[in-house]
């Protein structure tokens, strides 16, 4: 079975701090959710995850917005680049790095849930018939031809972010909740993928497979879990 | 109760000609084997890419090779995916037809539509499409086997009449069945008149809702073929010893290692959200919510085939009583019990517990053609 091989010291390195684990727990009413999947290359499995993570094949990175009008946070729009994974036998969405536009809420993430967040540009926008993503140099993305979807027939993996936290380097999972009332899919193009503007090792999209956008409330509720993460979960899961 | 095995040709890191060659051949002994000890069934099925958990690319060659060298044993084509951009129709009847002449009319064929991305997004198969094309194969097959000449003009594909050549030996034709994950599916089944080829783990009330449900819907079935197969089997693990904690350790150490690589493949619904794949189509025991603890395995499910021979006899006896008809058993995964043992579990199964079920299964009923 394939593992991680990403060095930790380096993920580490880019890991934010949390100070607890335990976030209050936050809730966004008409937030757009905006989920692309895209195929890497075989050469890529496992070097952005860490040893405890382990890769799909094929290895699959997972574009995961969220557009929130408003809250206790402000508004804001969080990009994140995610690698999906398994930990344990559970999927899982490794977050490999995220950009959003609001310095507060990239705090109140960060700190909280262990989001790595840099602060920048991004903008998510909807037409009748695309959506478009613009992060800047770093990504830019567009969703074609939206068909309509049942909210349930989309799968949004849990999350697993790594943060130094009180009890050391840890895996977090983060279990947000999204209770959407309409889902479109859309055919995904990559316009422009800047890997070096991500600073973040093995993420490699290639090959589109499909996209989701929908509008509904997104819940990030309190942790239950993490682990170690040089090891397998079924060695170095506590729980919280 | 009848008895199968289930090669899924699973395969260890590092890969290599002579691991692989290992599995197949070792797959090929328990065949034999088993065909000497009584099982009824040798299924193989059909995956693609999917590193680690099954490298059975070309079931109908192995299944040549197992009709070949046994007398008595049938073979499980199963399940044929039946999408044409993996599996032309027409092909498909063709080599059913000649493994049905090898194997002296000894073919089961079942029919599957794959489920996961790493399979139909390497044919570049649309998951929208695959329940439909699976319903237009198992409409056409049985035809194609039987009309002398065939043409068709359908949605996934047409053919001017053309003789579908050589016909199976089987009248009207071979057994067929369906691969049997997302609960439903056995409806789908049933309403074709098609045996239920249980591939998922299931716990004892499912299985029982599920197979109480089939028998209620065949009764009123409109046939596909020219026959009804309304059996109902599920897929199980088997390791027997006569220690339980000798069959336990090893036993679950097979149950966990499959569940771990059956975990780790990229289903359908976790990269393409379609209505289409309305679950995982998840084959590890147990299930579990995703939002589960990562440090916990997949549990183990009640009704497993691991123990000694008195605790697999009753577990066995209980898939009976709620109406299961067959069970085929996973033997071993990633070469994880040596070879030997496996077969030293399979001549015990089939000296202590195979006797305590006689076969009571009648033969497949014959009906008149659909119109």
């Amino acid at each position: 079975m394939l593992s991680g091989t990403a060095s930790l010291d380096a993920l580490a390195a880019r890991a934010p701090v949390m100070p607890s684990l335990e976030p209050e727990p936050a809730v966004f009413e008409d937030t757009e959710v905006l989920q692309a999947a895209f195929e890497m290359s075989y050469a890529s499995r496992g070097a952005g995850l860490p040893p405890g993570l382990h890769p799909t094949t094929p290895p699959l990175m997972v574009v995961l917005v969220w557009r929130v009008p408003g809250g206790q946070w402000g508004p804001f729009t969080l990009c994140q680049a995610r690698i999906s994974c398994r930990s344990g036998v559970r999927p899982r969405g490794f977050v490999a790095a995220c950009v959003t536009d609001s310095e507060q809420a990239a705090t109140a993430l960060s700190s909280g849930w262990g989001f790595p967040c840099r602060v920048g540009s991004v903008r998510l926008e909807r037409a009748y018939d695309c959506v478009s993503l613009d992060a800047g140099p770093a990504l830019g993305l567009t969703g074609l031809d939206p068909d309509p979807l049942h909210p349930g027939d989309v799968q949004y993996t849990v999350t697993t972010t790594l943060a130094h936290t009180p009890r050391g380097l840890r895996l977090v999972q983060v279990e947000p909740e999204y209770d959407l009332r309409r889902v479109e899919r859309v055919r995904p193009r990559m316009d422009h993928f800047a890997p070096d503007r991500w600073a973040a090792p093995g993420l490699d999209p290639r090959h589109p497979v499909t996209a989701t956008i929908g509008v509904g409330t997104l819940s990030i509720p309190r942790l239950r879990y993490v682990s170690r993460p040089e090891v397998p979960a079924f060695e170095g899961t506590e729980a919280v | 109760m009848r008895f199968g095995i289930f090669f899924e040709m699973s395969t260890p890191r590092p890969f290599s000609s002579a691991t692989d060659h290992l599995v197949y051949h070792n797959s090929l002994e328990q065949a034999r084997l088993a065909d000497e000890l009584g099982f009824d069934w040798v299924w193989c099925v059909e995956h693609h890419f999917l590193e680690e958990y099954s490298h059975s690319s070309a079931p109908e060659v192995v299944l040549a090779a197992v009709a070949a060298q046994t007398r008595r044993i049938r073979v499980g084509h199963g399940a044929v995916v039946c999408v044409p951009e993996m599996n032309h129709p027409i092909r498909v009847a063709e080599r059913a037809a000649v493994l049905d002449i090898i194997s002296e009319g000894r073919l089961e064929f079942g029919t599957a539509r794959s489920s996961t991305w790493t399979e139909l997004g390497g044919f570049g198969v649309d998951p929208d499409d695959t329940k439909k094309t699976w319903d237009e194969f198992v409409r056409v097959l049985p035809r194609m086997w039987a009309d002398e000449p065939f043409a068709y003009q359908g949605r996934c594909f047409s053919m001017p009449e053309r003789n579908v050549l050589p016909k199976p030996v089987q009248k009207p034709h071979p057994p067929m069945w369906v691969t049997v994950t997302s609960p439903g599916t056995e409806l789908d089944a049933a309403a074709r008149g098609l045996g239920c080829l249980g591939v998922a783990a299931t716990t004892y009330a499912e299985q029982e809702r599920r197979t109480k449900e089939y028998h209620r819907r065949i009764r009123s079935c409109d046939p596909v073929g020219a026959m009804v197969n309304d059996q109902v089997t599920t897929l199980n693990f088997l390791y027997c010893h006569e220690d339980p904690g000798v069959a336990a350790r090893t036993g679950m150490g097979l149950v966990g290692l499959f569940g771990l690589n059956n975990a780790h493949l990229l289903w359908t619904r976790e990269a393409y959200p379609t209505r289409a794949y309305q679950s995982l189509g998840n084959l590890a025991p147990g299930g579990g919510s995703d939002r589960s603890s990562p440090g916990d395995p997949r549990g183990i499910p009640e009704g497993i085939g691991v123990g000694d021979p008195d605790r697999i006899v009753g577990v066995i006896q209980r898939w009976a009583d709620i109406g299961v008809t067959g069970i085929n058993f996973l033997i071993n995964a990633s070469e994880v019990i040596p070879q030997a043992e496996v077969l030293a579990s399979l001549r015990l199964f089939a000296s202590e517990v195979m006797p305590k079920f006689p076969d009571k299964v009648p033969p497949h009923a014959a009906v008149d053609p659909p119109c």
